[in-house]
């Protein structure tokens, strides 16, 4: 689990720009986040925390790419700490790849196709109600309608395939 | 019923559907690995996500009260001689972001700049004007673009609702445009990117004098 970062100092370009710059860093912080907690409240909330941890830190006159990198370490120690309140256990306990490689581009599909990779590697039915339920939105007895089940065969399905997709990798 | 793993998993599932937060409660920590997929599941399904325009507003609010030794004051926009970005972020950006928490989306109107103390500025000759076009000026510390009509001109300011980022007239499509972000604003100053939801530019007082003088209430 990265610690966050401590005592550091990360400049700034010039003032004049600072302000535009730290949001348009902070849309990617934002999308990272989003892209972990799935919801936008609990997003906001995070990138706040980001930004008022980090810009006390953050000084006049550094290229872009420190900013970038200081403020992915905060968003990584934030998540972690997220997490772990919200479950109760230590960030030592938690799974999460939190040490995935920062984003160099604006808000890309990566979620998306991280998610399709996930879903390939599972059995036909686990896939089949993952993509109903979250890619298409079904309601659980449209999927048990969909897939001639019962509303509580899907509900222990859903739970077993979410299960399964957590342990598949899809970097390997 | 909710002691079930499935049921539990279930409740939060529907949740995310549903935009709403992660409501964790004890027991839960049991399928943290089913959780934390879930949400990854149901941020795939919406898609790369943006701030909101509130939501970055609030930010810039951070932002601007952060340490001053360390971070952007207004002073320091000046000295730096940015006292119209200086403006439009006391004035504009936090000005908005200290609304109290709660209060409604930004609206399609912005009230007019009405300085205190001002003064009507010559800014040209309205045969200086082109019909529709729109001509950058400025009256003390307000900058504005004026569009003549005819016989009678309007004003907006010249800085984007959005960021503290002075716009430019793009005479192709007629629109104001935004120099930081991908938003442009009509010659009314309504925002014109559907994608957008912001505030309209700030109306500047602008009249045409008896001898033919365009003038602009400014500083």
């Amino acid at each position: 689990m990265p610690s966050e970062p401590s005592g550091e100092v990360v400049d700034l370009p010039s003032a004049t720009r600072a302000i535009d710059i730290a949001l348009d860093e902070l849309e990617l912080v934002y999308a990272f986040i989003f892209a972990r907690v799935g919801n936008r409240a609990d997003a906001e909330d995070l990138t706040q925390q980001v930004a008022m941890k980090a810009f006390p830190r953050l000084r006049p006159s550094a290229p872009a790419s420190s900013i970038r990198g200081y403020l992915f370490a905060t968003a990584r120690s934030v998540l972690g700490a997220f997490w772990s309140t919200r479950l109760g256990l230590s960030q030592a306990e938690l799974h999460e790849d939190l040490a995935l490689a920062i984003p160099q581009g604006p808000p890309s599909d990566e979620s998306v196709e991280r998610a399709q990779r996930i879903l390939a590697e599972l059995s036909d039915n686990y896939r089949r109600v993952l993509e109903l339920r979250f890619l298409h939105g079904y309601s659980l007895k449209e999927v048990a309608a969909e897939m001639r089940s019962t509303v509580g065969a899907i509900k222990v399905m859903q739970l077993r395939a979410l299960r399964a997709a957590a342990k598949v990798d899809p970097d390997g | 019923m909710g002691k079930k793993p499935e049921n539990r998993v279930e409740r939060i599932v529907n949740d995310l559907l549903h935009g709403r937060r992660l409501k964790l409660r004890a027991g839960d920590a049991e399928e943290k690995e089913a959780i934390t997929a879930a949400a990854r599941f149901a941020a795939a399904r919406q898609g790369p996500q943006r701030m909101s325009p509130a939501f970055r507003r609030r930010l810039a609010q951070t932002l601007e009260s952060a340490p001053k030794e360390t971070w952007l004051t207004r002073r320091a926009a000046m000295v730096a001689g940015l006292g119209v970005a200086a403006a439009a972020l006391a004035g504009g950006i936090v000005g908005r972001a200290l609304e109290p928490a709660g209060s409604p989306a930004p609206s399609a109107t912005s009230s007019p700049v009405l300085p205190k103390n001002g003064r009507w500025t010559d800014v040209g000759a309205l045969t200086d004007f082109s019909e529709g076009q729109g001509k950058l000026v400025r009256a003390g510390g307000v900058r504005a673009f004026v569009f003549r009509q005819g016989e009678a001109v309007t004003a907006v300011s010249s800085m984007c609702s959005h960021l503290p980022c002075e716009l430019w007239w793009d005479r192709g499509p007629s629109v104001l445009q935004c120099p930081c972000h991908p938003v442009s604003f009509t010659r009314d100053g309504k925002p014109s990117s559907p994608s957008y939801t912001l505030p309209a530019l700030n109306e500047v007082k602008a009249r045409v004098s008896a001898e033919g003088r365009v003038e602009v209430l400014g500083t």
